[in-house]
């Protein structure tokens, strides 16, 4: 496993995320938190640095210069590097990490069941600057205000009329969902075949019927945009429609196998804050002293940070075993649960005994280990909750599907 | 052993949980967004007998006979149940009248009562990270970030063994809106070689009294958020349906409430076993206060984290109250600084 000798790719990838998020996140970040903004700038200047929502659509050559061997067989490396730069930009900002990558979400789904003229046209649309000058993003558009942690019972539904389908229902917790010049919204097809009916549709915006609704005031990750979006009889045409109607593929297992792809990244973001609180105590720590005493004389201290560190190293290494093993074609459906429920719990625990080693200090406004506070409690929420998490890996450990 | 109470108590519980429940709920979201308390906080909570409670009843106050630290953590259980930025607002004034009642000259005891009994508000800063250095009689270094000083009249300022009244009005208060405890007037002053008179000194006083009195009431506020938040979370999940039924059903859920309600209980039997200790002077008073708020400390956290979790994606947003009660629970254990650390430290020497 690479994680034990990080190959010159990964730490390559690395290196220039964390130079970027050091230089251009970390100074910004604060600002973004407490105005609730999108770093729409820096976004472009991400995007153009090859950190771009179609980049899971063009591989990681863009990125790292370098093509994937277009064998299917041979091991890939895009997992472990989307899990290298995910640490790194969310040491630099949790909410602008997913400002820069909300769009994956959406992506994720049309490079993985789209056709060829699917994936030009959601590309198209993701071209060029929106009506504000800002760089185009997309949302992915699953929950429901009743569907949360429950997927299977969605309300939104797509009714076919002659060559279109007709989309109806109120979409929730939206990444990018005020924002988004293009999404991908999940739908009901046909009710009597269950989960097997839901179907992905590319809709572009401004499609008549396409209302993005309230867009929310959050604990954290606050510098990427949550909304809600409404589908009020939205007609999209047929060929937008992801997978095959009628077939098993393409639908709501083919979507939480994509999720399973993406907790790793998650579990690395959640790695990336506890770090950014861990290196902020260590630095403190180093510098001060106690009733006269250096601080790092204290066990109680350096104790606290060992412990910190420990868990930090764990939920990084669950992280990159989960991505390694999607990179090696495995089956790593409890590992990437692991690896999320871990990180999240890791990074909670990190950012909460950090805020009360610092005492009344962390309570200045705009303290970044208050800030990392709110913003790791999200990962123990979206993307599954710890508690699905768990109930993954525990019908693995039963002999059942997880899915 | 006897953990009823007594009529007095029962009444003054009853009226401040009703005072939680019907109003300080009620405004506590809308406070958090304005970063400051509803305008009719001072008018009703005046009426209820706050701000003067620890006033002795001939300068004005209610205090008639020794004060009861057992009565104010029931209240301040119930107080911290309705909002914890409102319930800090309306007992920091509390340690400054009982500290100059006790210690304090007759030209402290006028300055601040006369305050106090004419709708004048203090508050405590107790120096935990040695910012401030006191060379003769002048005082420098930064005071605060502390609950209630933004409108203090006075602020009781504790540093190594020194218990002082400062006088804000001629001071540069700077305003500060933290991430929790929004609406509870929080500021920062900048002292430059401050000149403290002598007869603000509160000589012979003990710090660690003051102390003691403070970490007990933080420890039962702490306890009522707490609670509210876990009664939050299980009428959310009462309501809310996941895999066809609802989520309150679900084991692991039930274990989280539980576990969290568990802890706030027995961290609340604590803060009243201390302030019992308090009200009987009980030699291990000042250790049982500093118990109560490492366990209350903690089961602040834990309800309150596990209260979003609860909650969800919703738990996450602003329209539902858990989200600030997350941000809230944070002050519960930085005022004062690292409760366990200041624990291990002076045990150190034995």
């Amino acid at each position: 496993m690479d994680i034990f000798h990080d190959s010159p790719l990964f730490s390559g990838v690395r290196q220039m995320v964390n130079a970027f998020a050091k230089s251009a996140i970390r100074p910004i970040a604060i600002e973004h938190d407490r105005s609730e903004t999108m770093p729409w700038a820096l976004m472009k200047q991400a995007s153009m640095m090859g950190m771009s929502q179609s980049s899971l659509i063009e591989g990681r050559k863009k990125l790292t210069g370098v093509d994937e061997d277009p064998d299917p067989k041979k091991p890939k490396s895009q997992a472990r590097i989307a899990v290298a730069g995910a640490e790194e930009l969310s040491w630099g900002c949790a909410g602008i990490c997913l400002a820069i990558g909300g769009s994956g979400l959406a992506a994720s789904p049309v490079a993985r069941m789209g056709t060829d003229e699917q994936k030009q046209e959601f590309k198209k649309l993701l071209t060029g600057d929106d009506e504000h000058g800002h760089i185009k993003v997309a949302a992915m558009a699953l929950s429901e205000p009743g569907t949360g942690s429950d997927i299977s019972g969605l309300k939104t539904t797509a009714r076919k009329d002659g060559s279109h389908w007709v989309i109806r229902g109120s979409k929730q917790w939206i990444t990018n969902g005020k924002s988004a010049s293009v999404y991908v919204v999940w739908a009901q097809t046909d009710a009597a075949a269950g989960r097997a009916g839901v179907r992905g549709f590319i809709v572009a915006r401004g499609t008549p019927g396409l209302v993005p609704g309230k867009k929310e005031t959050k604990l954290g990750i606050r510098a990427s945009e949550t909304a809600q979006v409404h589908f009020e009889d939205v007609r999209v045409h047929e060929a937008m429609m992801l997978g095959v109607a009628g077939e098993s593929s393409g639908g709501l297992a083919d979507t939480k196998k994509m999720l399973d792809s993406t907790r790793p990244v998650v579990a690395a973001q959640a790695v990336g804050i506890a770090r950014a609180a861990y290196e902020f105590l260590l630095e403190r720590v180093r510098g001060g002293s106690l009733h006269g005493t250096p601080m790092a004389s204290h066990q109680h201290i350096m104790f606290e940070l060992s412990e910190m560190l420990m868990e930090i190293t764990a939920s990084r290494m669950l992280a990159h075993r989960a991505a390694w093993m999607a990179d090696h074609h495995l089956d790593n459906v409890a590992e990437a649960s692991m690896a999320k429920a871990h990180a999240a719990r890791t990074a909670q625990q990190v950012t909460t005994r950090a805020m009360v080693l610092l005492g009344e200090e962390a309570l200045e406004p705009g303290h970044p280990v208050e800030k990392w506070y709110r913003d790791a409690k999200i990962y123990d929420i979206f993307e599954g909750t710890g508690q699905i998490q768990r109930r993954i890996i525990a019908k693995t450990l039963a002999g059942q599907n997880p899915t | 052993m006897d953990f009823g109470l007594d009529q007095d108590q029962q009444l003054i519980v009853e009226t401040v949980r009703r005072f939680a429940e019907r109003d300080l709920r009620t405004w506590a979201g809308d406070a958090d967004r304005a970063g400051a308390p509803p305008d009719r906080l001072a008018h009703t909570a005046t009426e209820l007998g706050f701000f003067v409670d620890a006033v002795p009843a001939d300068a004005g106050g209610l205090r008639d006979g020794t004060y009861s630290h057992v009565t104010r953590a029931l209240r301040g259980f119930e107080l911290g149940r309705g909002c914890a930025a409102l319930a800090a607002l309306l007992e920091c004034s509390v340690e400054p009248a009982l500290a100059v009642g006790a210690w304090g000259s007759a030209a402290a005891k006028a300055a601040l009562f006369g305050s106090l009994a004419n709708g004048g508000r203090a508050t405590l800063f107790h120096d935990s990270r040695g910012a401030l250095t006191l060379d003769g009689d002048r005082l420098t270094g930064k005071l605060g970030p502390t609950p209630g000083l933004a409108t203090a009249s006075h602020v009781l300022v504790a540093t190594g063994e020194l218990l002082a009244l400062i006088p804000t009005k001629d001071l540069r208060v700077t305003p500060i809106t933290p991430s929790g405890w929004r609406a509870a007037q929080w500021a920062t002053i900048a002292l430059e070689a401050h000149r403290i008179p002598d007869d603000m000194i509160l000589r012979n006083g003990s710090v660690a009294d003051v102390l003691a009195w403070a970490r007990t009431s933080l420890a039962a506020r702490a306890c009522g958020v707490a609670v509210a938040a876990m009664e939050h979370a299980q009428a959310y999940a009462a309501d809310r349906v996941q895999f066809g039924q609802p989520i309150g059903t679900f084991e692991s859920l039930i274990r989280l409430r539980d576990d969290a309600l568990t802890t706030a209980s027995a961290a609340k039997l604590l803060a009243l076993h201390a302030a019992w200790q308090l009200d009987t002077k009980h030699a291990q008073a000042h250790d049982t206060a500093s118990r109560a708020r490492v366990i209350a400390g903690d089961a602040v956290t834990r309800a309150t984290i596990d209260a979003v979790q609860i909650f969800g994606g919703y738990g996450f947003v602003n329209d539902y109250p858990v989200e600030k009660l997350m941000r809230d629970a944070r002050a519960f254990e930085a005022l004062h600084g690292d409760e366990r650390l200041g624990r291990v430290l002076s045990q150190k020497v034995a």
